[in-house]
């Protein structure tokens, strides 16, 4: 089940706040002096981190759509061959493409 | 005197780092940024930019960009996007060998108090799948104020481990 923005946000306030009280911390890194990161700081890496996780969870198939579809060229090419031998390779790619990669419900 | 680059501000990184700021534009030049070798904690993540304001990250949805993704092994791809957080170039860095990225942005505009701040980028990488890509285009931050600088941060929240990120400024 597809979570919401505010789940995210708890997930990410978790995660980070581990990270940051762990032996590791969390630093950044400013014209070369090395520093803790501060609550703004901290803030701002949550909400980066929420929306990352929405956008993968609400977007990530049309990337990943976008690179396996192949070229426009490579597609015409299979279109041709499919008119010329009665196939279906262009529709069954496409199909595949979608099914390997579907839409959020 | 004929023009000449003068470094402002430079770092390396020697272990994981959420984000690295480099400061110092003041004057109304244009500025440079290169990040040599910079490598992520965390498979398939990106390095991310903002600019800087009085040495804060700006994250008010104001960026616009557009640019060119060159894949090696698949086909070349447009991304384009208006308010947006952050500026996000997509690199889908991994943790292997040589996973790593390269670029120069080229930074306009950044002193001006009056107009928006803008920058081009050339990067090139060896991403998680092990094959190069790269990426070309710009850049728009859309606040008629000054800029002083860049910060980049790992996708997601997660560090950057790796890289020299070094300022410089291309005196007329």
């Amino acid at each position: 089940m597809a979570k919401t923005l505010e789940q995210f946000t708890t997930e990410c306030t978790s995660e980070l706040q581990a990270k940051r009280d762990s032996s590791d911390g969390i630093y950044k890194q400013v014209n070369n002096e090395r520093l803790p990161i501060n609550d703004s700081d901290f803030a701002q890496m949550v909400i980066d981190c929420a929306n990352y996780k929405l956008d993968v969870q609400d977007n990530g198939y049309i990337k990943a759509r976008q690179l396996a579809y192949g070229s426009v060229q490579d597609q015409l090419d299979m279109q041709y061959w499919d008119s010329v031998n009665s196939t279906t390779t262009w529709a069954d790619h496409i199909a595949k493409v979608k099914s390997d990669n579907p839409k959020p419900a | 005197m004929a023009g000449s680059i003068i470094q402002v501000a430079t770092t390396t990184l020697t272990s994981a780092t959420s984000n690295v700021t480099l400061t110092g534009i003041d004057t109304n030049d244009a500025y440079m940024v290169t990040g040599v070798g910079v490598g992520v904690e965390t498979n398939i993540r990106e390095v991310n930019m903002r600019v800087t304001k009085s040495g804060s990250a700006q994250s008010d949805s104001e960026y616009d960009y557009a640019y060119k993704g060159l894949v090696s092994n698949a086909v070349f791809y447009n991304v384009s996007a208006v308010n947006q957080a952050f500026i996000r170039w997509d690199s889908d860095l991994g943790t292997g060998t040589s996973e790593l990225s390269n670029f120069i942005i080229y930074l306009y505009n950044f002193n001006s108090s009056s107009e928006y701040s803008f920058g081009t980028l050339e990067e090139v990488n060896v991403n998680h799948d092990e094959k190069a890509s790269g990426k070309a285009g710009g850049f728009t931050h859309t606040v008629a104020s000054a800029s002083d600088g860049v910060n980049f941060q790992g996708e997601s929240s997660s560090n950057l481990l790796t890289g020299t990120f070094t300022l410089y400024k291309i005196q007329s």
